[in-house]
């Protein structure tokens, strides 16, 4: 599909709009011919013949059509203007949907400044194309082709002899937009690298400053703000090489005009005042010359824009994030069946290999494992953020695959240890899954994740605005706020990923023992480096290099003497170790 | 806490675009100043190259042609040939010469914009969207690009035109000259009135493209929990709302925008009608024939400039509102900025002495900290304990000089970190913060980050103390693994081991954990502490930590609460005080042996 016919399928909803606005501009076009005409009928009929009488008739005229011109294109330039903030709206709507539906895979390869290049500069391009290149060039060919049927009926030959320039023009402007692309492209490529770039900056400006490197991040975007200078430089050689002749060519008609239409009077092949009329319209026939590769500089800027939009529209999530209209509950089983697990990008390396476990509704199961280990991998299987690429994950015992991917999330939370708040009231970061809980549950789970406290300390309450990624909070503050908003999303299986990391062990043991209670029906799954936040689970399973190593209760993996033992040893010996000596 | 501000809120406007603004955007022409002379010239020599065609078809059709002189035909053609020849060499020029201006002015002021927002304070960044600070630096900037060169250029051509119009006009006939200036008035009221109106819609309308960037910036940043919570649905929502907000202002906007031209083009024909009434109702100006034929021909080229400064003055009105953005970012005071006179620090030895030090963020907001006062020799390790919220992490911010102390005085080797420049201060600390933050690009850069000029060797061997050597040679391309900023190839466990070997790579005279090895594992961590301890010789640490096996090893310990130091000594001496470090341990210990 061409990026015209593509475009046309977000235009086309305004067609009935498009063409009222098409018989505007025909409307205009006429009109446009009408003033200079009255202004020659003035100086024939009332100066030179002395009609004086016909003068008020003819200035009212002259004004009026004028006044109706005027309203008739205000109203036609709004009616594109608002085809094109319609499809605007479509496309950025498309985009956002197929973003959202993305899936991991796409986040780990393209860059937010990239995607967001995709939103904002490249769909404005489109925008510009269709609210005012579309009626541009309706207007210039409308134009051109009344020129050419008038200036052919004064004289065809003399139009002949015109015609022979546009070939040339033809060859100029194909030629130019086939350079003129690739150009725009990598204007477009250039922007988004800038884009990102200060993204990155801006997301990053602790380590930034922590590293005092203002100046070498300040070197990395002047390379990149001079080649997106050289980038539209580029683009400024094509229409220095391409712009002039067309003018020229456009120009050099007046020319023709004057040496062959002068030829043709004096021979007695024309009249004068048919090469005078013929002159005047000649600006119908160059103007749209002139203007032509200026529009193909636009086309060629939309066409450009489209590549990496329909990119994105057209990419394939792995994993299809559809709901069913009834969404079934959910029991919270949870079967790992053999399961391995490969990242796409490196097929060889197994990060998860011949797991298997079974969970029952309102069991627990802890995690223990190294950095590394796969913890956090086998979490994302259970909520399907990933398939597995061997064996089988399966819910309440259907295959996860067989599931609708958002009916299992609304009733899988996984706390991540990679912690994100929206910039919103605290209030509405907790009740983010669940817009419609009470208040007086959302501080009832508040209290159990010990944040309610600090957060009625601050001066808003559940009302104090937070920074993007919940800056402004420590981390033990974001840790109990998005414990906060899991508990409130009440959901049949929550998963802990190292959770409580950021608080002192008192904090965390008080919330654990809470937890506790309010998880007594859910299937809870705790990944931690702390023994303490494990031991009282159902089964714990110990992962090493994606493997199970170990697995059982607390006591019979401590009678094991193994890596879970060690563990435990560990921690508790570098507190006993001390306290030993008191 | 400053006041922050949300994705579908507007920003407050906290100065109006002024008149002098006007002139500050003047600062940027200047260095262009004369390149903008030539410029001008060129197009005025190709504006007469192309005045001159239609008088040369006026002497062709009057004169040469009714005579049948045809050797006269070919020379005015050659003539009319010549000139499109200089027409043509102008514009080649223009084109090339207006854009480079334009970019490097584009560039110019990107390049302050950035520059300054790297001096601005967390503050700053934590009290608006991401994609509100974005928007200015790149596309409000893009917005401009027109305006400055092509629009300038055309304004000042314009002027001219219209200035040698007027004064033909004024010798053919001064009276009717006053005739076709009667309706200017009524174009200024009218451009005056839409100018009014078009600037607020304008101001809205930069708003909203605001709020929608930094939705779409925090639904890229937060789309784990976004899928994770099931809540596209909700997400896209919401989108749909600011987008619709944004269509909504744009028509607003360009409704009053395009009133402009209706305005302007109805006066034209209005004037030329009240010149032929006037002139042939004879009232009270006596013209002849010729006079007016003349006269009206002059109108036309008098209107033309007028609807083109109109449309630069329409584009400027709309320029404002981004442009008083942009100023508004660059008037932004950067709360830490190094004094007048402030020196390079020289290499430390690592001996930090907080004197009477108290801290709040702003005048009116309540204190943090209260008269902190301890003294860290070279070398020793110094472990912060208390209670989330109590100002551990203040107390680290001040180390850095991140924010300035309101009151009392810390000192580095004796010198006030106030008096030298935060460049030499901060290259000698390595701070390992709670959020680790990973740039796209490959690992062995986001390492080298901590010593840009670092071999690869070094890098590696910083990689292998950190514990992040194992996990990041399983990686596919090892060392060249490409990593994305929001990708999730990592877990955040390896993005700390990748941030501490950053840290031990920058090889700092006083290193800063704050919290840093949260989320590491007991037995990473084991190995990681063989490794610290290596690191820790030599250099003065702070530690702020809650697991009592990194604490205890240290040689001072800070229980830090409600912003004061309520006790301080080792791990020994705390633990005989038995005061609050002791029932913190006690706890603990406790807990870990009821397991």
């Amino acid at each position: 599909m061409n990026p015209y016919t593509w475009v046309w399928q977000y235009a086309k909803k305004s067609r009935a709009a498009i063409l009222f606005a098409s018989a505007l501009i025909l409307i205009n076009s006429a009109a446009i011919i009408v003033v200079p005409l009255l202004g020659g009928m003035i100086v024939d009929q009332v100066i030179l013949q002395g009609h004086i009488a016909r003068l008020t008739p003819m200035l009212v005229t002259m004004v009026a059509v004028t006044a109706a011109r005027v309203v008739v294109r205000y109203a036609y330039q709004i009616l594109f203007e608002q085809m094109g903030q319609n499809a605007l709206y479509d496309i950025r709507h498309d985009l956002f949907v197929k973003l959202q539906s993305l899936d991991f895979d796409f986040f780990n390869t393209v860059r937010t400044g990239d995607i967001m290049a995709r939103l904002t500069g490249d769909t404005d391009a489109i925008r510009h194309m269709l609210s005012w290149v579309s009626y541009t060039v309706i207007e210039n060919v409308l134009w051109f082709a009344a020129a050419i049927i008038v200036m052919s009926t004064i004289s065809w030959p003399l139009m002949l002899a015109l015609v022979v320039v546009t070939p040339v023009i033809g060859v100029l402007t194909i030629k130019m937009s086939s350079q003129a692309h690739p150009v725009f492209f990598e204007i477009r490529q250039s922007f988004a690298r800038l884009n990102a770039m200060v993204e990155e900056n801006i997301s990053g400006n602790r380590v930034v400053k922590a590293f005092a490197r203002e100046a070498f991040e300040i070197d990395k975007f002047a390379k990149l703000n001079e080649d997106y200078k050289q980038r539209n430089m580029d683009s400024a050689g094509i229409s220095r090489r391409y712009l002039p002749p067309l003018d020229f060519l456009a120009s050099l008609l007046q020319v023709l005009v004057l040496l062959i239409g002068g030829a043709f009077v004096i021979s007695g092949r024309m009249t004068l005042g048919d090469l005078v009329t013929f002159n005047g319209f000649l600006w119908m026939l160059n103007q749209p010359m002139r203007m032509s590769g200026w529009l193909i500089n636009d086309i060629q800027r939309f066409s450009a824009s489209t590549v990496k939009i329909r990119q994105m529209l057209a990419a394939k999530p792995a994993i299809p994030t559809g709901a069913s209209a009834q969404r079934p509950a959910i029991h919270g089983a949870v079967t790992f069946d053999h399961v391995s697990f490969a990242y796409a990008d490196d097929p060889d390396t197994k990060v998860l290999e011949d797991v298997s476990f079974d969970v029952q509704p309102g069991q627990t199961l802890g995690i223990l494992g190294e950095t590394g280990s796969g913890k956090s991998t086998l979490m994302n299987l259970i909520a399907r953020f990933y398939d597995a690429t061997g064996g089988t994950v399966s819910i309440d015992g259907k295959d996860i695959r067989d599931w609708a991917v958002r009916d299992l999330r609304a009733q899988i939370t996984i706390v991540m240890q990679d912690l994100f708040l929206f910039s919103d009231t605290i209030g509405d970061n907790i009740s983010y899954g669940n817009h419609g809980a009470k208040p007086t549950f959302i501080r009832e789970m508040a209290q159990v994740a010990d944040a309610n406290d600090f957060i009625a300390a601050m001066p808003d309450g559940y009302d104090t605005v937070v920074g993007e990624r919940g800056v402004g909070l420590s981390g033990g503050q974001k840790q109990r706020i998005s414990l906060t908003r899991a508990l409130v999303n009440d959901p049949k299986i929550l998963i802990l990923d190292d959770t409580t990391s950021a608080l002192d062990m008192e904090t965390e043991a008080a919330i654990q023992q809470r937890l506790r209670t309010v998880t007594q029906d859910k299937t809870v799954f705790i990944i931690a480096t702390r023994i303490s936040s494990l031991r009282h689970a159902d089964q714990i399973i110990v992962l090493n290099h994606g493997r199970i190593i170990e697995r059982g209760t607390h006591e019979s993996l401590l009678a094991q003497h193994g890596a879970y033992a060690a563990a435990y040893d560990r921690q508790l010996g570098a507190v006993t170790e001390e306290g030993s000596e008191h | 806490m400053a006041k922050r501000n949300t994705a579908n809120v507007d920003e407050d406007l906290t100065e109006n675009f002024q008149w002098r603004d006007y002139a500050r955007l003047s600062h940027y022409l200047r260095p262009y100043a004369g390149r903008l002379a030539v410029v001008l010239g060129t197009i005025l020599l190709g504006n007469i190259a192309t005045i001159l065609g239609p008088y040369l078809i006026k002497q062709a059709i009057d004169e040469t042609i009714p005579h049948h002189n045809m050797p006269e035909l070919w020379g005015i053609s050659g003539l009319f040939l010549l000139t499109l020849i200089i027409a043509f060499a102008c514009l080649r020029y223009r084109i090339w010469a207006i854009t480079e201006i334009g970019q490097n002015l584009l560039r110019d002021m990107r390049t302050d914009i950035f520059t300054h927002l790297q001096e601005l304070p967390f503050s700053y960044f934590d009290s608006r969207p991401h994609g509100k600070i974005l928007i200015r630096v790149v596309n409000y900037i893009n917005t401009l690009s027109d305006l400055l060169s092509n629009g300038l250029i055309n304004l000042i051509s314009d002027l001219i035109s219209l200035i040698v119009t007027l004064i033909f006009m004024l010798v053919i006939n001064w009276r009717l000259t006053l005739w076709s200036l009667l309706l200017v008035p009524v174009l200024a009221v009218w451009t005056y009135a839409i100018q009014v109106q078009q600037r607020k819609a304008y101001r809205d309308l930069s708003n909203k493209q605001s709020n929608l960037n930094a939705y779409i910036h925090e639904s890229i940043a937060g789309i784990k929990v976004t899928q994770g919570f099931a809540q596209e649905p909700n997400a896209i929502g919401t989108f749909d709302a600011v987008a619709d907000e944004n269509r909504t202002s744009w028509m607003h906007a360009v409704k009053i925008q395009f009133l402009l031209w209706p305005g302007v083009q109805m006066i034209s024909p209005l004037t030329t009608a009240l010149i032929y009434f006037v002139g042939l109702q004879h009232v009270g100006v006596a013209v002849s024939t010729g006079t007016l034929i003349a006269f009206l021909g002059y109108i036309n080229n008098f209107w033309n400039p007028v609807i083109n400064i109109g449309n630069f003055y329409n584009s400027l009105i709309t320029a404002t509102a981004y442009l008083e953005r942009i100023f508004e970012t660059l008037d932004e005071k950067p709360e830490v900025q190094d004094l007048p006179g402030a020196f390079a620090l020289p290499p430390i030895h690592g001996d930090v002495q907080f004197h009477d030090v108290s801290f709040k963020y702003a005048s009116d907001e309540p204190e943090i900290l209260h008269h902190i006062n301890f003294h860290a020799e070279p070398g020793e390790t110094i472990a912060l304990v208390g209670p989330t919220g109590a100002g551990k992490s203040t107390i680290i911010n001040l180390l850095s000089r991140f924010y300035n102390v309101t009151s009392g005085q810390l000192l580095i080797d004796g010198v006030d970190i106030n008096r030298v420049t935060i460049a030499s201060l901060r290259s000698q600390m390595g701070v390992m913060l709670q959020d680790t933050f990973i740039f796209s690009g490959t690992i062995m850069d986001n390492i080298r980050y901590g010593r840009l000029d670092a071999t690869e060797a070094e890098v590696i061997a910083a990689a292998k103390v950190a514990r992040a050597d194992d996990f990041i040679k399983t990686l596919k391309d090892g060392y060249n693994t490409v990593v994305q900023e929001r990708g999730v190839s990592l877990s955040a466990g390896q993005r700390q081991l990748i941030a501490f070997a950053r840290t031990l790579l920058a090889d700092p005279k006083i290193l800063i954990l704050d919290e840093a090895a949260a989320a590491i594992d007991t037995h990473t961590e084991q190995l990681l502490q063989a490794g610290l301890q290596e690191l820790l010789r030599g250099r003065t640490s702070f530690i702020v930590a809650h697991r009592l096996s990194t604490i205890q090893r240290a040689d001072k310990i800070l229980v830090i609460n409600h912003g004061e130091i309520v006790e301080s000594g080792n791990h020994d001496s705390l633990m005989a005080h038995h005061g609050e470090y002791f029932q913190l341990y006690d706890a603990q210990l406790r807990m870990l042996q009821a397991l």
